[in-house]
């Protein structure tokens, strides 16, 4: 039993050290690189305190860019579980072709993030793009429109691209959790004379209910960090409407070398996450034990 | 459940109509790539090349593409093997030792899935600009492995949880040492495991941006992502080609992900249903 311990811990080691060095060293230097300042022309760090902090929170920008990934995160994930919900109640139908329409709506999700971002980008073209040429047919808009360069449109815009490039991932959950609820349940409940709107509601919802949890958790974090739809579509403009944090560090540490508020950017960037994770099991938990007491 | 035949026809008109909303920006896609230079684009815009050609991708395929695609290719591949190898590694003993640090050190592969690339990027940056690595190979497969270590991890973890123990207990009782035990039945068993997790390791890494994006400087070690995102600007708005590219960097993918879909499908879900 004593050298099974040590050949596991050999077998564990590799994969340890790998996630000790590249994610959470880097974490920690994340809060460290957040108390100094470098810059393009001062490549060395030096200790500034909160001073960072200070400049960040004082910069508009901040707020825009705070706003920006609430709205960005909460309409991702909203819309991408109705949607991929939906779309999973339609094919856990007994219907024909089932298997090849599953086949293709994952299509979006095996995209890669830059091609479905430049397909969008080519998508919402003001003179050639299919958007505005189906509206104008349809007769919904009389006048093409700048989607991603008008700022009222552009985050509505990058929200629809990434929805369609995400909910896949949500319906494929959604799915198999379905494929999994009890038929005897359901069949019993139809007996009862429950319709399929009250048998959705009081049998099928809560037996996945676990799942919903864990969907919705997954999407808001993949959501909040994601960067590639949103930089290929409008590099966070027009006028930082649609920066979110991923985009705004990027710029931040990559574009103008300002790698210690690039760095409380990213601070800033994990509180937001955590307390938007915190707040879902808040509102979770208080319909849990209303549903309890129910 | 059987269906009424009127509810039926409504729901094979939604099936209808989800298929056109997901397929529609890909077929435009595929028939601009076809669309000659020379044929105006048009409003209503029109949905099929009068004369399609093969031109724009004659044309996209250029040695700088070639050169991206041989880049994505060394560094996806390479991510794929290493990750899944650290990761069942990982994962044999994560579900068969009894040590007492076990909660905690898969509570730490939890919380690392969850760690945002852009917040951690910058000490990355610094480490590989001090180990001198920036702009080669290592600087993206390291970057690579160790952000979908965690999730590969998880996702072998879920399929050697549902090995039956008996195998390998019974070979335990005839002597074998759990190293054996590993490779010659642990290892073929979990199969469709290690495919799942590949193809999910690949399908991250082949579309990976920001790493690729930061790490690489110059148009040599550019991955397909970056070298089809540097294309907008370079080419100003030639689409034809632009969209030949996206469809020659799509497929390898797609076609993977299409022979081995049911593991994948299996490997995504086991975690989140059961877990």
């Amino acid at each position: 039993m004593r050298q099974d311990r040590w050949l596991h811990w050999l077998l564990l080691a590799p994969a340890l050290v790998v996630m000790a060095v590249m994610l959470y060293y880097p974490m920690l230097g994340t809060v460290y690189e957040s108390f100094h300042e470098t810059s393009f022309l001062n490549p060395d760090p030096k200790f500034v305190g909160f001073a960072l902090y200070q400049r960040v929170l004082a910069d508009g920008t901040f707020y825009t860019v705070l706003l920006n990934s609430i709205v960005w995160t909460l309409g991702v994930v909203l819309l991408q579980n109705i949607l991929g919900f939906l779309t999973a109640l339609l094919l856990n139908q007994q219907l024909p072709m089932q298997g090849v329409l599953r086949a293709i709506v994952l299509l979006p999700f095996i995209l890669p993030g830059v091609v479905a971002a430049i397909l969008w980008r080519f998508m919402y073209d003001p003179q050639l793009g299919l958007v505005n040429s189906l509206l104008l047919q349809v007769g919904l808009i009389d006048h093409s429109i700048a989607w991603l360069a008008d700022s009222r449109m552009a985050m509505a815009s990058v929200i629809v691209a990434a929805v369609w490039k995400g909910f896949p991932f949500s319906m494929l959950i959604y799915l198999a959790a379905l494929q999994n609820v009890d038929q005897s349940q359901i069949e019993a409940a139809t007996l009862d004379g429950a319709g399929p709107v009250r048998r959705l509601f009081d049998v099928t919802l809560p037996a996945i209910r676990d799942v919903v949890v864990v969907n919705i958790v997954l999407t808001l974090i993949l959501t909040f960090n994601y960067f590639d739809i949103i930089w290929v579509l409008t590099k966070g403009g027009p006028q930082s409407a649609t920066h979110i944090f991923p985009t705004k560090i990027f710029e931040t540490g990559f574009g103008q070398f300002r790698f210690g508020e690039a760095a409380t950017y990213g601070v800033f960037s994990i509180l937001v996450l955590a307390l938007l994770v915190a707040l879902y099991a808040i509102v979770q938990g208080g319909a849990n034990r209303r549903r309890a007491a129910a | 459940m059987k269906q009424s035949r009127s509810t039926r026809l409504i729901l094979m008109l939604l099936q209808l109509l989800l298929a056109a909303a997901v397929l529609l920006p890909f077929f435009w896609m595929f028939s601009v790539s076809l669309k000659p230079a020379t044929e105006p684009f048009a409003i209503p815009a029109r949905l099929w090349p009068s004369s399609p050609t093969i031109d724009n991708y004659v044309t996209a395929f250029r040695p700088e593409f070639r050169t991206y695609f041989f880049n994505s290719l060394v560094v996806s591949l390479s991510t794929v093997i290493i990750t899944v190898t650290l990761g069942l590694l990982a994962a044999y003993s994560f579900t068969r030792a009894q040590l007492a640090a076990m909660s905690a050190l898969v509570g730490l592969v939890v919380l690392a899935q969850m760690f945002p690339h852009s917040a951690i990027i910058i000490p990355i940056y610094k480490m590989m600009r001090s180990a001198g690595l920036l702009n080669t190979y290592w600087s993206l497969i390291l970057a690579y492995v160790s952000v979908t270590l965690p999730v590969a991890i998880w996702m072998l973890r879920g399929f050697l949880l549902k090995l039956p123990a008996s195998i390998e207990e019974s070979a335990a009782v005839d002597g074998a040492t759990p190293m054996r035990i590993f490779w010659d039945i642990v290892v073929p068993l979990s199969r469709p495991g290690l495919i799942a997790t590949s193809v999910y390791v690949l399908i991250v890494t082949w579309q990976e941006f920001l790493f690729a994006l930061s790490f690489t400087s110059t148009k040599d070690m550019r991955t397909l992502p970056v070298g089809l995102n540097d294309f907008i600007g370079q080419y100003g708005i030639r689409y034809g080609e632009l969209m030949a590219s996206s469809v020659m960097v799509s497929l390898p993918v797609m076609a993977i992900f299409f022979f081995l879909q049911r593991y994948f499908v299996a490997g995504i879900t086991a975690g989140a249903v059961k877990g």
